[in-house]
């Protein structure tokens, strides 16, 4: 029977629910990397975001390394448009996210560049939530171009978790990242 | 609620629910099981499962119920339906008392009519903002366009730099077809201070002689027939800016003479002028023919090609450029692989020798051609000998005439060089760099008089 009573992260019998904020710029591929965690699925067309899409998908996790019982982890995506600017209803999207996952375009550099505009209000609403940058599309250049070492570097300036390369589209990576991301968030729900 | 109400709501596509303290569903209305697209179940479902999006807002839900909060609201919230469309809404959450208990009336508004078409604005505003951005990281910039460390490219990169910014200079470029005398120009002009003056292009071999004239320096009205209004030339287009006038061997004699008057006062007049007119620009030519060649030949002004070959530059051919034809070639392959939205590709070693072998009649042009053609073809992550198709030249037969080569007295000039034309397209199998080469022409002339005789390919 499902225990509806109320916490900070909704616990149920073993179930955990957790919010992750998909952040980035318009056409770096947030809502294909949920589309193909959630669904594996990858669809060429690209789809503008409005507002919010939510989705969500559960994972076993272990609360830590030395745990036994493994937990139902359900992850909520908010999959946000593209901020062009700060307001007061993205505010209320950021709040009481457990963590975020950036994305950036590794075929445009340009991609990066108002990370700060996004992501400082992030963590000043979520403080202790985890991020992780997924530099996606790498499907479409060569492991040796430029841009790798340029996006490892930018990403290092954000002091964040780890910068993964994904593809949303071969799905190279993409499992990785959010489960990255959801130890990330249990271990600093432990803390 | 009443069933007229219920009525008027989902008419507004408004849904309601009120949730207990323990956050079960008390009650609805029809138009929300609707919209949840889900069995709702008084006394069982949960707020929590059926709108998962409140989760991390849990404080804020509590305050609500306990009414120490007025509302929360979640706009523009988007959702797939089962039938993988999708759903946007609002959600409102408010405190609602019933016999004194504190619940929560949960108010969803159907918006997906009003969203999709902003979502179809926003749609094209950022597809057109993509497709540009992605234009500006694909197409490297101008300043970098020269690929290569050899020495012979160094001078190139050095003998821009240092001619940019010397605007009086007229500057001389020469170098086989495909070796870059366009981006060799187009660089001078972006790294000078004159980069964001206009650019102006002239091709002397594609525009037929009899217009050139009026094309470079402009018409008056009544000039000639069918001027029926005046016209500024091009020169006038690229005042301020830099004038490329590319293959000017092709310019034709009796235009040399005004062309280097232009050149002697920097002031023209229109055809069917008397008005003196000033232009300030910088001047850069380039030719792929031996210009001292063609003043021997009586076909170039000495005077013009004194004038012109202040500073001037022969550009490598590629074979010269010894193992850069691989650098030159990585860097089409990063151009390709994007355009075709290819996963990494790379040259394998097979593949770098055949390229280092060959003589590259095309230069640059013909390499960027063949890479293309490899990296459509090219399957893994490398591009393999099989995937270079290169241009064996077969030796076109002299055009040795399976007819007499004097026209009998019914064919015209005409019809003998339209038919020569064909006969060279025909043995280069419809290549016409080839059949070029073979009719001594430029390719420009070669696709003019293919326009010109109108000859089907």
């Amino acid at each position: 029977m499902v225990n509806a009573v109320k916490g900070k992260s909704l616990q149920k019998a073993l179930e955990i629910s957790k919010k992750i904020c998909m952040l980035g710029s318009f056409g770096v591929g947030k809502s294909s990397l949920v589309r193909r965690f959630v669904y594996d699925l990858f669809d060429e067309r690209y789809l503008t975001t409005i507002g919010v899409q939510i989705s969500h998908r559960s994972l076993l996790k272990r609360m830590s390394a030395s745990s036994r019982n493994p937990v139902n982890l359900k992850l909520i995506l908010w999959d946000l448009a593209h901020i062009d600017t700060m307001n007061d209803v993205i505010k209320t999207y950021f709040r009481g996210s457990h963590g975020a996952v950036v994305v950036y375009d590794i075929t445009r550099p340009e991609s990066f560049d108002r990370t700060a505009e996004f992501l400082l209000p992030f963590r000043e609403i979520n403080p202790s939530s985890p991020v992780i940058f997924a530099v996606n599309k790498c499907d479409l250049l060569s492991p040796n171009h430029a841009n790798y070492g340029l996006f490892l570097e930018k990403t290092k300036l954000f002091n964040g978790g780890s910068c993964l390369f994904t593809s949303a589209r071969t799905g190279e990576r993409v499992e990785e990242a959010f489960h990255q991301l959801a130890t990330l968030i249990l271990e600093a729900d432990g803390r | 609620m009443t069933e007229l109400y219920e009525k008027i709501l989902s008419e507004k596509k408004i849904a309601y629910a009120v949730f207990s303290s323990q956050y079960f569903v008390e009650e609805h209305s029809r138009y929300f099981v609707k919209l949840m697209e889900r069995p709702v179940t008084r006394g069982v479902t949960v707020l929590w499962d059926l709108f998962p999006e409140l989760v991390g807002s849990e404080d804020q839900v509590e305050g609500v119920l306990q009414g120490k909060q007025r509302r929360f609201t979640l706009e523009k919230i988007s959702k797939f339906t089962e039938q993988v469309k999708l759903r946007y809404y609002n959600l409102i959450l408010l405190p609602f008392k019933k016999a004194g208990v504190n619940q929560i009336l949960c108010i969803m508004n159907d918006t997906t009519f009003e969203t999709s078409l902003e979502q179809r604005i926003q749609q094209q505003q950022h597809e057109i903002k993509l497709l540009e951005s992605t234009l500006t990281s694909a197409i490297p910039p101008l300043s970098s366009g020269l690929v290569g460390d050899s020495p012979k490219i160094e001078i190139v990169r050095k003998f821009i730099t240092k001619i940019a910014d010397i605007k009086s200079t007229m500057i001389l470029l020469e170098g086989e077809t495909g070796t870059g005398k366009n981006l060799v120009a187009r660089m001078i002009h972006n790294q000078s201070a004159l980069a964001k003056s206009p650019f102006i292009e002239v091709n002397c071999a594609s525009i037929p002689a009899t217009l050139i004239e009026s094309e470079i320096f402009g018409y008056e009205r009544g000039a000639f027939t069918n001027a029926t209004s005046s016209k500024h030339g091009l020169l006038e287009e690229a005042d301020g800016g830099t004038f490329f006038l590319d293959e000017i061997s092709e310019l034709p004699v009796a235009l040399q003479s005004k062309f280097l008057s232009f050149l002697e006062n920097k002031t023209f007049r229109r055809l069917g002028s008397t008005l003196e007119r000033t232009v300030s620009v910088r001047i850069i030519a380039a030719t792929n023919h031996n210009l001292l060649q063609a003043v021997e030949r009586g076909e170039f002004r000495q005077d013009l090609f004194f004038r012109l070959n202040v500073v001037s530059l022969r550009l490598p051919s590629l074979r010269e450029l010894g193992t850069d034809i691989i650098s030159i070639a990585d860097h089409f392959i990063h151009i390709y692989a994007f355009d075709f939205k290819k996963k990494t590709l790379r040259l394998s070693e097979a593949a770098q020798q055949k390229l280092l072998s060959y003589h590259w009649p095309g230069n640059v042009r013909e390499l960027r051609n063949v890479i293309e053609r490899a990296v459509i073809f090219a399957d893994g992550e490398e591009i393999e000998p099989d995937h270079i198709v290169l241009v064996e030249e077969p030796k076109i037969e002299a055009l040795s005439p399976e007819r007499p080569l004097l026209p009998d007295a019914a064919t015209s000039l005409y019809e003998m060089e339209k038919e020569i034309i064909q006969r060279a397209l025909k043995q280069a199998k419809g290549n016409q760099t080839r059949a070029a080469r073979a009719l001594g022409l430029t390719l420009d002339t070669l696709r003019y008089r293919i326009k010109k005789y109108r000859i089907h390919l």
